[in-house]
């Protein structure tokens, strides 16, 4: 059994250290995790901090032009990374609202989805912009994407051992640009409901809906006619078939009937704003 | 869980210290009851409030959110460190005379906050300064006199009649 605080070099010494001792927890930014520990929710006698680990620290464009986001990187600097992100936009401006500036000084991206809070305002943002999620496991590394990482309230596809090395974002494509349109009750707060927005390299739309049900609502169908059709009816039709797959809590942010009502209407938003954009460098 | 204290080398406000601190001790906590450091407010514990605010490395964090054990090699500044700088003076001026406070619980990170700010942007707007206060909750003020507040701090500085 491991006790105290460790600071392994690389992702592999890290994936060493947790595979020792199970009940240790690997932490990142430590924004959820430290809050865990002082609400006595969790209690672990090791973590193991991935601070030190410089693989998994910043943005990188990649020698195929996508565009890798190391999973330590703070949502700060993804708000602020300044070159074309294309469909992706939409990632960058969920790191934007998240929070307020100091939580965006400490947490990251690999910690926030890996913990999968379904008022993040990273999830539906990844999903509707194509991206993939990079994990290490004990013997290899495999991708995920976005739309397969987020499986439940709170679970993802990383099994127990595992940890986000990346977040993966598309090639930014000629013509391609992402929105997301947040609604919560004041700045700074998890989203009531969101939606993400992106016009894909192919000319494609795809959209995805965050903080209605355990994961991000994304539908083949609402993309397919989104895509041929962005008229006001087009619209109200893919609202109704992302609000058919809700599954909204009630809670202190919105009853589930506020929250499905708020779907169809953050989407015209959404679809909107994507429009103006038409034109703009990715 | 009580874990086993070690002792934590940390560097705040330029000088170093050793203290004792266990594995889930926070940043907060050590400041608190192990430096005497009281600047910085245990409100909420789960970092929404703001009023634990501090500066790591040039960055405002959430002390409440840090773990002692893990800020070993950074470096540390409290409200207590910074009161000498021009614009936290002209800060504690503007808010003092704008009464931009009533319990002053909330008042150590909103400076914080707002001397982070007018570092990074010396003229903010209204809207500027309340986005970067956002992370600061006041439930006395309603905010509106620590908005006019900062913006007179930053009025006081550019004019240069701050002198320590």
């Amino acid at each position: 059994m491991l006790q105290g605080l460790y600071h392994p070099n690389t992702v592999d010494e890290a994936i060493a250290l947790l595979a020792q001792d199970p009940q240790a927890r690997p932490m990142a930014g430590g924004a959820s995790l430290v809050a865990m520990l002082n609400a006595g929710v969790i209690e672990p006698a090791a973590l193991v901090s991935l601070a030190s680990i410089e693989e998994i620290k910043g943005i990188s464009v990649m020698p195929d032009g996508r565009i890798r986001i190391g999973a330590f990187t703070r949502h700060r600097e993804t708000a602020e990374y300044a070159l074309p992100l294309g469909a992706a936009a939409a990632v960058r401006q969920a790191a934007s609202l998240i929070a307020n500036v100091t939580v965006r000084n400490m947490g990251t991206i690999g910690g926030a989805i890996a913990f999968a809070d379904p008022g993040l305002d990273y999830p539906p943002a990844l999903v509707a912009s194509g991206a993939e999620v990079e994990i290490a496991s004990p013997f290899a590394r495999r991708v995920v994407p976005a739309r397969e990482f987020f499986v439940d309230w709170y679970l993802t596809a990383l099994e127990p051992g595992e940890l986000v090395v990346a977040v993966v974002l598309p090639r930014p494509g000629e013509g391609a640009q992402g929105v997301y349109i947040k609604h919560a009750r004041v700045a700074g707060d998890y989203a009531t409901a969101s939606v993400a927005a992106c016009r894909l390299g192919d000319g494609s739309v795809s959209v995805a809906v965050g903080a209605c049900g355990p994961i991000p609502i994304a539908n083949d169908a609402a993309n397919t006619l989104l895509s041929a059709d962005r008229s006001g009816a087009a619209i109200t039709e893919a609202g109704a078939l992302l609000e058919r797959q809700a599954d909204p809590l009630d809670d202190v942010r919105g009853s589930a009937e506020y929250r499905r009502q708020l779907i169809p209407r953050l989407l015209l938003r959404a679809i909107r704003s994507l429009e103006a954009t038409e034109g703009e460098k990715p | 869980m009580m874990s086993a204290k070690r002792q934590v080398t940390l560097t705040v406000n330029g000088s170093q210290s050793q203290v004792p601190a266990a594995l889930h001790d926070t940043l907060l906590t050590v400041l608190r009851d192990q430096m005497q450091l009281t600047a910085a407010k245990r409100g909420c514990n789960q970092g929404v409030c703001g009023a634990c605010t501090v500066v790591v490395d040039d960055r405002t964090v959430r002390a409440c959110l840090s773990l002692a054990q893990n800020c070993e090699h950074a470096s540390i500044s409290t409200l207590e460190g910074l009161i000498e700088q021009a614009p936290m003076l002209a800060l504690q001026r503007a808010f003092a005379h704008n009464g931009a406070f009533q319990c002053g619980f909330c008042t150590p990170g909103m400076l914080i906050s707002a001397n982070a700010l007018l570092q990074q942007n010396p003229s903010p707007d209204a809207g500027a300064i309340r986005a970067a206060l956002s992370g600061n909750l006041c439930r006395c003020t309603g905010y509106t006199k620590i908005v006019t507040a900062v913006q007179e701090a930053a009025a006081a500085l550019h004019a240069k009649v701050v002198t320590p």
